[in-house]
């Protein structure tokens, strides 16, 4: 009992005692994890959005209710042996539904309006070009073909924001990792710097025989804390800019929805915490490893 | 209780430092390691605490061979040996009571046994009065004082003391050697390297003596006379002669006579 008291106090004193150079690496965990953070949010957006359209699906041709499974399965038949296709799936109503109201999860009249009336959502075929740019010969060519509701083509907006995640996200990882590893620098650094204030203190530990882990652990839980801090910063940050965007930007094309789902963010915001966690335990490890205070 | 076997150690550089080392110590015993500087006490105190192992040869220490102990269980061997330093090495930051208990804290040891043991050891080195001073309100020897009681507060096997008087002056280096004494009478086996002439002439206890890394004499119950005091020869043979310039005491006869004057005298006070 005594000695976790210990482990914690000192762990604790350290932080007090070098604030600025502490604020710094929190900063730096917080300002990583926040790209990184960032980056898995917005992706969750895009693909919400986009969910149709996953897969380079470019084009759905909704088929009526009334079409037997045999004239749907020689349709599929058919449109899979064009060339111009790569391939083709069927996407029943019972799966639309499914996929409808997690396409609509913040549009709570929309969904009340699916929920009372199942029925509406059509079951549909998703269609992937050989090419996704080159969509337009296979959307003519399905024109007019008995049985299908309408047939519906991604359009410039969603190849936009495709384009958009993919190239945001590539730009964002890489940021993220870069100050990634300033942030475990850093943690290492204040860890180093812990080290050198006490080493006094740490050779007379050593001298009376201190076991390492107790030696070791204040430091390592220290950079463990800074690191779980700049992550809970990064966290509360996306969810609160997250709220406000979606608050704020009403004017968007309806179909644009900036919500996600709660189960989204506490999962990834707790891998996120233990993100930080884990590159503050990294920091100090390397701190402890090369440090020759704490060499036998 | 110590042995070492043919121990030899250089350092990085080339720097022999000791070399084909042999001694055994007992269970109990008071041994001064004696000799100038350089002559490898300093290091002799190091391997016998594994600060750093033996280029070659072998180390026991309390039944562990010390030489190979793996540096995860060093640890463990140190808390069997209690040290003291020329320096004191003590944290400013904390008083005397918490510099002592600070020993026993970081060993593991529960919050009742601390406060039951830490003032007993206080009251051994005559520091009760002062436990809640900080080092820099105390005297060297004092704090000296403070840093024996650190040391053996854990009750070692072994306490190992690296020119504890060196920074102290003739009376008080005495204090602390009744202090020595009396916690070798208690069964702890003590291993001091010294070059203070007086201490070793007076508690008339096995000396071992080093030159240039080798040892070149061990004696039950020796003196200090070594023959530093020549230091043109290069060739030293353990001759009685001379006693050391920078003894600041009146000038003795060659060779022994611990009692000669009235304050260096029978420090354990009939132990002989």
């Amino acid at each position: 009992m005594t000695r976790i008291n210990y482990v914690l106090r000192e762990a604790f004193t350290n932080i007090g005692r070098n604030t600025l150079v502490v604020l710094g690496a929190i900063l730096a965990v917080f300002i990583s994890l926040t790209l990184t953070f960032g980056t898995l949010v917005f992706g969750e957006v895009v693909r919400v959005n986009t969910i149709q359209w996953a897969e380079d699906v470019r084009v759905i041709a909704f088929v009526r209710d009334e079409v037997t499974p045999q004239a749907i399965a020689d349709l599929t038949t058919e449109v899979q042996s064009w060339s111009e296709v790569k391939d083709v799936f069927f996407v029943s109503k019972a799966d639309a539904l499914v996929e409808a109201r997690s396409l609509f999860v913040n549009q709570p009249a929309v969904l009340r309006v699916i929920n009372e009336n199942p029925d509406i959502v059509p079951a549909s075929l998703r269609i992937q070009p050989e090419d996704p740019k080159e969509y337009r010969t296979i959307v003519v060519r399905l024109e007019g073909t008995p049985g299908l509701e309408r047939v519906q083509s991604a359009g410039p907006a969603i190849d936009a924001m495709i384009a958009l995640r993919d190239g945001l996200r590539i730009m964002f990882w890489l940021l993220a990792v870069a100050l990634g590893v300033a942030a475990v620098a850093l943690i290492a650094n204040t860890i180093h710097m812990a080290i050198y204030a006490r080493r006094e203190e740490i050779e007379i530990m050593r001298l009376v025989g201190a076991s390492n882990w107790f030696v070791r652990t204040p430091f390592l839980l220290e950079g463990a804390f800074e690191g779980l801090v700049g992550g809970i910063l990064a966290v509360a940050f996306i969810i609160v800019a997250q709220q406000m965007a979606v608050d704020r930007l009403t004017d968007l094309p309806e179909w644009i929805n900036l919500g996600v789902k709660n189960d989204f963010l506490i999962e990834r915001g707790a891998l996120v915490l233990l993100f930080g966690m884990f590159a503050g335990l990294i920091g100090s490890s390397l701190s402890l490893a090369v440090h020759r205070y704490l060499r036998t | 209780m110590i042995r070492l076997e043919n121990v030899t150690k250089v350092y990085d550089g080339g720097v022999v430092a000791v070399k084909d080392i042999d001694i055994d110590v007992n269970k109990g015993e008071f041994i001064f390691l004696v000799g100038p500087s350089g002559s490898g006490k300093s290091t002799l105190i190091r391997l016998i605490m594994r600060e750093e192992p033996p280029t070659n040869g072998d180390v026991w220490v309390a039944g562990k061979h010390a030489s190979s102990l793996p540096s995860w269980k060093v640890p463990h061997l140190r808390r069997s040996i209690g040290t003291v330093f020329q320096d004191f090495k003590l944290l400013p930051t904390k008083t005397v009571y918490e510099n002592v208990a600070f020993a026993m804290e970081v060993t593991g040891k529960n919050q009742a046994i601390i406060r039951s043991q830490v003032p007993q050891v206080l009251k051994l080195v005559g520091l009760s009065a002062k436990a809640d001073r900080y080092p820099r309100q105390l005297s060297g020897g004092e704090q000296q004082r403070v840093s024996v009681a650190r040391a053996f507060v854990n009750r070692p096997l072994i306490l190992l003391a690296d020119e504890p008087t060196g920074n102290l002056d003739p009376g008080t280096s005495v204090g602390i050697m009744r202090i020595l004494d009396r916690i070798n009478r208690t069964g702890t086996t003590v291993v001091m390297a010294t070059h203070d002439h007086a201490i070793v002439d007076a508690m008339r206890r096995r000396v071992v003596e080093l030159d240039r890394g080798r040892v070149v004499r061990d004696e039950a119950r020796g003196v200090y006379e070594t023959a530093q005091q020549q230091p043109m020869t290069t060739t030293a043979p353990p001759v009685a002669i001379t006693p050391s310039p920078d003894v600041d005491e009146a000038p003795q006869e060659p060779v022994t006579v611990p009692d000669s004057t009235g304050e260096v005298p029978v420090i354990g006070e009939g132990n002989e």
